[in-house]
């Protein structure tokens, strides 16, 4: 009996030698993953959650004002559009960074599906002129889409400044911003703007200034045509254009 | 006193370089060396110059090396074994996780020019923009000296403002004191992006690119000015020495499948072509090297592009044949045969580079054996077809594909280009092995009439009876009957093409497909080019009907 438990407790060879093996993933036991929180995972994280956040209200005005993806440019459209912005805009806590993000967002389909110009012009607007900075740079060289209606209603103390081209309707309806565009501006710039400036480094389109009741508007390059001015200044290369012979339009163009 | 001094620093280096392996798992690097490095003092710059810094890192070919001479300048202010250890920490993890791969620098490289558009400003941004992720990855993922290295470095502008966004996403002082307010607004800018993102890396690039241009062209002029002198990164340049030559040639590879735009990989073989051809790369990619040949981006993108595609090509018994038996070792490439590979010579490994095949050579006795003919190309360049030195051209890149199977299959291959033949508008190449010949021949864009010269072809199928046809065409020829006719008369396999449908093609198909010697494909899309078997299924699995 005896000798058969000291059989029983005599190491078996076989297992002896699995035992002495090496296990390759040994050293691993003790290794410890070192990772850190650091600042910008929270950055990151909240300029995520503010995006989704203006992403919100751009769909929620889309689907009170464009609800058919059709989206007329009229006074009365304008205006509503905005008013609808606005309710939206005032919920979101953003800066001047996170509008320029939504300025790229809005021509990737897979972030935002739907980008109509109209309302994201006055969606855009809306944020600048909600936004806590004084002055707002938006490098949009880069961007494939220009907007319209950006600088709508653009107020008192705010300045504007716009890398790249601009589309229909900029600075229209302004109330005394600055609005500088570091490139072209299309047709109907500055209409019905109250007072303030525009300064356009490059061209501007026909109808600038239409129904314009004051404020000032200097443009870089050419002026393709002036609208019906009521009031106000437009300079062309420095020179005025406006009050004195209206050329309706340019005939150089 | 020198020589001991060097002995000491690859001693502390082969003391730190185990705890440093097992910090960053493993990575299949070489162990690193004190060395002689290219650095600016080389060139004439002073070291009390405000422009240098001295180079503490170079990479060759995942070989890092380590300037002493760099060691020295942070005497005092940093051990030597933290200094190692930072450097190390970020020469490594330009292999475990950005760039990790010549395609994603070439994609980074792009997507930074759509911003600059200058190629020396784009190559800055994505170096920059390379190192801010391989740090901060650092930072987060593993204990590392990365931070004391940049509190003690000499810094320019635009290394001063990377040191401020260090400081607010890594959230530790670097005793970088509040900046200009311009620099402010770019430091707050950069902070947004999501630099461990892989996924975002093109879009982040952009933002950065787009945020960092003014103090890139200030630097830009400021480089011009100094007669382009000056430049050092202390951690290290990012160019193509980074790469090994097989890694090369994956990238381009693979960036040529991912953009699928000619004009895009063009642009970027272009800005590198020069770094490409120190590299010894010629026009033949994964065939062979040399100084010499210009690189002709067009070529390039279609031969890297068609290395992706794999089309089966089916072998025929060969009468004048003998047996075969294995005579010397070739490299394998990738879409070769595995049936050849000697997995003895290759370690058991599947990989360019390493896997070798058998190369047979023909022995004295004879029977039939089954092989591959040689293959005459037949490819419509007229007015109807996309041009490819413009657009991706499907039918230069099915012809491509063809002429690689036929090629690893150590066939011949001959080119007959035509748009309006008989009046001139062809190229003629007669059968080769030379894959670069080939490539030139089918990238030739005529863009006229569409006719064919039979008395152009007869001499190239005349006395080959083993012979395979391919041809690719949109079937809009003229005289498509004589072709039909022509087709007819002969008994080799032809695989024939078309490009889109028409009635042209329709009336192609109708009039051969009693013949069981032609087979016929459709190419609408990219994805329809694998589909394409060369040579005749049917007669393959039933040769009887050839008799008949």
């Amino acid at each position: 009996m005896k000798n058969a438990c000291s059989k029983k407790n005599a190491p078996n060879p076989l297992q002896q030698k699995v035992y002495n093996i090496l296990n390759p993933f040994e050293e691993f036991k003790t290794f410890q993953f070192h990772k850190m929180e650091i600042p910008l995972d929270q950055i990151v994280q909240s300029t995520e959650v503010v995006m989704d956040q203006i992403r919100l209200g751009y769909e929620r005005l889309l689907e009170e004002e464009a609800k058919e993806l059709v989206w007329m440019v009229q006074y009365n459209t304008i205006i509503k559009a905005y008013e609808v912005a606005e309710k939206y805009i005032k919920e979101i806590d953003y800066s001047a960074e996170d509008i320029e993000d939504f300025c790229f967002a809005l021509e990737s389909p897979h972030k935002i599906p739907y980008l109509i110009p109209g309302p994201a012009g006055i969606y855009i607007s809306a944020l600048c002129n909600y936004a806590k900075e004084e002055e707002i740079v938006l490098k949009l060289s880069e961007l494939k889409t220009e907007i319209n209606l950006i600088g709508f209603r653009l107020p008192k103390g705010k300045r504007l400044m716009v890398e790249g081209d601009t589309g229909d309707f900029t600075g229209i309806g302004l109330e005394g911003g600055e609005l500088e565009v570091e490139g072209n501006a299309k047709n109907w710039t500055g209409a019905g703007m109250r007072s303030g400036k525009i300064l356009v480094k490059k061209n501007i389109g026909l109808h600038t200034g239409e129904w314009m009741m004051g404020g000032e508007i200097y443009v870089g390059g050419r002026v393709r045509g002036l609208g019906n001015i009521v009031e106000g200044k437009v300079y062309e290369r420095d020179k005025l254009v406006y009050p004195g012979k209206v050329r309706y339009p340019n005939p150089y163009y | 006193m020198e020589e001991k001094r060097l002995q000491a620093l690859q001693a502390l280096i082969e003391e730190i370089w185990p705890r440093l392996k097992r910090k960053h798992l493993y990575p299949e690097i070489p162990i690193p060396k004190i060395g002689k490095v290219h650095d600016p003092l080389d060139e004439g710059i002073e070291k009390n110059d405000p422009a240098f810094r001295g180079v503490g890192l170079e990479m060759k070919d995942k070989q890092m090396t380590i300037n002493p001479a760099f060691l020295s300048t942070l005497n005092g202010k940093m051990t030597e074994e933290n200094l190692i250890e930072a450097l190390l920490d970020h020469g490594i993890t330009h292999y475990t996780f950005c760039p990790w791969d010549f395609q994603t620098h070439l994609t980074l490289y792009a997507e930074a020019k759509k911003v600059m558009g200058d190629k020396e400003s784009a190559k800055q941004a994505a170096n920059y923009f390379i190192d801010v992720i391989a740090d901060t990855h650092c930072v987060k993922r593993r204990a590392t000296e990365i931070p004391e290295l940049h509190r003690n470095l000499k810094k320019g502008a635009i290394e001063e403002v990377i040191a401020s966004l260090y400081q607010r996403i890594w959230g530790i002082d670097l005793g970088i004191s509040p900046s200009k307010k311009g620099n402010d607004e770019v430091v707050r800018r950069l902070s947004r992006i999501p630099y461990l993102d892989r996924s975002r890396w093109p879009e982040s690039i952009r933002k950065f690119a787009r945020s960092l241009k003014p103090l890139l062209i200030l630097e830009q002029k400021e480089k011009e000015a100094r007669g382009g002198k000056g430049e050092s990164n202390p951690q290290g340049k990012h160019d193509l020495n980074h790469y090994s030559y097989e890694e090369i040639d994956q990238g381009l590879r693979d960036y040529a499948q991912k953009t699928m735009g000619l004009s895009e990989f063009k642009d970027v073989v272009e800005d590198f072509s020069a770094e490409l051809k120190e590299m010894g790369y010629g026009i033949e990619g994964g065939m062979g090297r040399g100084r010499g040949a210009p690189i002709d981006a067009d070529v390039l993108f279609y031969m890297k592009l068609a290395e992706n595609y794999s089309i089966p090509l089916k072998k025929i018994p060969l009468e004048e044949a003998g047996t075969l038996h294995p005579h010397s070792h070739s490299p394998w490439e990738v879409g070769s045969p595995f049936q050849d590979i000697d997995i003895w010579t290759s370690f058991g490994k599947i990989m360019p580079g390493i896997t070798q095949i058998w190369k047979k050579k023909e022995g004295k006795g004879r029977g039939k054996i089954e092989g591959a003919p040689d293959c005459l190309i037949i490819i419509d360049s007229s007015g109807s077809m996309i041009n490819p030195r413009k657009n991706l051209s499907y039918a230069v890149l099915g012809a491509a594909c063809v002429t690689n199977a036929y090629l690893r299959n150590d066939s011949k291959v001959a080119v007959y280009n035509f748009s309006d033949a008989p009046m001139g508008g062809r190229d003629v190449l007669d059968f080769t092995a030379n894959r670069e010949e080939v490539y030139r021949v089918l990238c030739k864009y005529f863009g006229g009439g569409t006719a064919l010269d039979l008395e152009d072809i007869m001499p190239m199928i005349k006395g080959k009876k083993e012979m395979d046809l391919f041809i690719i065409t949109d079937m809009k020829i003229t005289n498509l009957e004589t072709l039909i006719g022509f087709f007819g008369k002969i008994q080799n396999r032809i695989t024939a093409v078309h490009i889109g449908e028409n009635p042209y093609a329709s009336r192609f198909e109708k009039a051969v497909e009693k013949r069981k010697n032609i087979n016929i494909f459709k190419v609408k899309k990219k994805e329809d080019i694998p589909h394409i078997v060369l040579g005749s299924i049917r007669e393959y699995f039933n040769p009887m009907s050839r008799r008949r």
